[in-house]
């Protein structure tokens, strides 16, 4: 009996020491290996800085005939290079890629089996603003992986293309859809070329969808668009899009997004859109808006007098004239936050 | 020569604006967090500032402020670096006292010709 304890005792110990040393080695060479692509990297990243600098006036040919190895230990570096300048650099580093190949690899990349190697595809072709590849990178937003897709959404917003509108807005309607407020940034991203597939998306079955088209037209704050928003705010069944709908309008600014938004103030109308409503009037930046919130000052609903007059602190010389005539303690609480001011 | 400090964490970009300034002329220094842009303001004494919103210690936003509240540098020339383009960054920048706000990604050149600019409208 003691035998066999032993001898287990011995086993387990071998085996423990010889799980250490493997892990001990496998660190060892990663650091080394690491090391060594970085050092193998350091002379074409400054080459690549100086490239860029330069707008891609010299050092172009010296760039393309880099040996294989040290161009990829330089690559990740010069693909995050890509998203961090745009003009005549851009421009310039682009042509470097399509010349030694990399376009069509990256291409390759977007179907390979490897997350890593899709997401990172995805990454580069977005960097390279390389429309020819919004087809492709469309599909990458059903992929399985959440990482995948987020990549591929920041993607098609940096590459910019309006064919990307309705697949971008299809993917917040799935069972593991996309990041809401990513995918509206994408969608603003677009261009006015974009925005009829966003008012279209107003008219979505999924109430996740009409959220995101309203978020991207918020971000693009049109106030040409203020008419189909309003009458989203007006008339969609649900609340949360009714919601986004007067976040927009208060995004959008301006004199035409007022009256839709004061007609939602009214007491027949849920405590959190009436809520919505006030803050979105404070947004707006609009004249003529405290005659409509000082009534609220004293309102029931705690959110929606609160809300009220927030914005009437936010609607100069007018709005702070009502808050100062107002017994109300919202009044006094944001009358105290100008201060702070 | 006038001198450029420059505020920024990206190893990539700061090296990227640093080769740009001394090309186009300028005497220039690279710190990577607020607090040393702070300290390097009152040795180096620049003539503009470029200040990366996102950084480490101190942001930008608070640097801008920090330079804008002390007399010796209430008018020094802010170029404001952010990956933020939204309007309500841009109005919390110049909320601050920045002079310009430059989105990233950014053009090296254009971005050295509105310090030059900068520089220009100071001497007017």
């Amino acid at each position: 009996m003691i035998e066999a304890v032993s001898a287990t005792v011995v086993v387990l110990g071998i085996v423990v020491f010889t799980l250490s040393v493997i892990i001990v080695v496998v660190r060892v060479v990663r650091r080394t290996l690491r090391r060594r692509r970085a050092r193998l990297a350091e002379a074409p990243r400054l080459a690549l800085l100086e490239f860029v600098a330069e707008g891609g006036t010299e050092g172009a040919e010296e760039l393309i005939a880099l040996p294989q190895r040290q161009w990829q230990a330089a690559e990740p570096g010069a693909i995050a290079l890509l998203g961090k300048v745009r003009g005549e650099a851009h421009t310039a580093l682009v042509d470097v890629f399509a010349r030694r190949g990399l376009i069509e690899a990256e291409r390759a990349d977007l179907t390979h089996r490897s997350r890593v190697r899709r997401a990172r595809a995805a990454e580069a072709l977005g960097n390279l603003e390389h429309r020819p590849a919004v087809l492709a990178l469309c599909a990458l937003l059903r992929d399985p992986h959440a990482e995948v897709r987020l990549v591929a959404v920041r993607a098609l917003g940096r590459i910019g293309d309006p064919a990307a509108a309705v697949p971008l807005l299809d993917s917040r309607a799935t069972a593991d859809p996309t990041p809401s407020q990513l995918c509206a940034q994408a969608l603003a991203q677009l261009g006015p070329e974009a925005e009829p597939a966003l008012i279209g998306a107003l008219e979505h079955a999924d109430a996740r969808v009409r959220v995101t088209a309203l978020d991207a037209l918020g971000l693009v704050g049109s106030g040409a668009l203020i008419e189909p928003v309003a009458r989203v705010l007006e008339e969609d069944p649900s609340l949360p899009v009714r919601l986004a709908a007067a976040n927009t309008l208060g995004r959008m600014g301006g004199r035409a997004a007022v009256p839709p938004l004061v007609v939602a103030l009214g007491v027949d109308h849920p405590d959190p859109l009436r809520a919505a409503a006030a803050r979105a009037l404070g947004e707006a930046g609009a004249a003529g808006v405290a005659e409509a919130l000082a009534g609220l000052l004293a309102d029931p609903a705690y959110r929606v007098a609160h809300e009220a007059a927030h914005a009437l602190r936010k609607a100069g010389p007018a709005g702070l004239a009502v808050l100062r005539s107002s017994p109300e303690p919202h009044a006094e609480e944001a009358l105290a936050v100008a201060g702070l001011g | 020569m006038a001198r450029v400090l420059v505020a920024e964490d990206d190893p990539d970009i700061q090296q990227l604006v640093m080769y740009k300034l001394k090309r186009s002329g300028f005497e220039a220094m690279a710190v990577a967090d607020g607090l040393a842009a702070l300290a390097a303001v009152r040795q180096f004494r620049p003539h503009a500032v470029l200040i990366d919103v996102r950084m480490p210690g101190l942001d930008g936003i608070e640097l801008c402020r920090e330079l804008r509240a002390a007399p010796d540098t209430a008018k020094l020339p802010i170029v404001m670096i952010s990956a933020q383009g939204r309007p309500q960054d841009r109005e919390l920048a110049f909320a601050a006292g920045c002079d310009d706000y430059v989105v990233k990604p950014f053009s090296p050149k254009e971005l050295v010709e509105r310090v030059q600019q900068l520089l220009v409208e100071v001497r007017a």
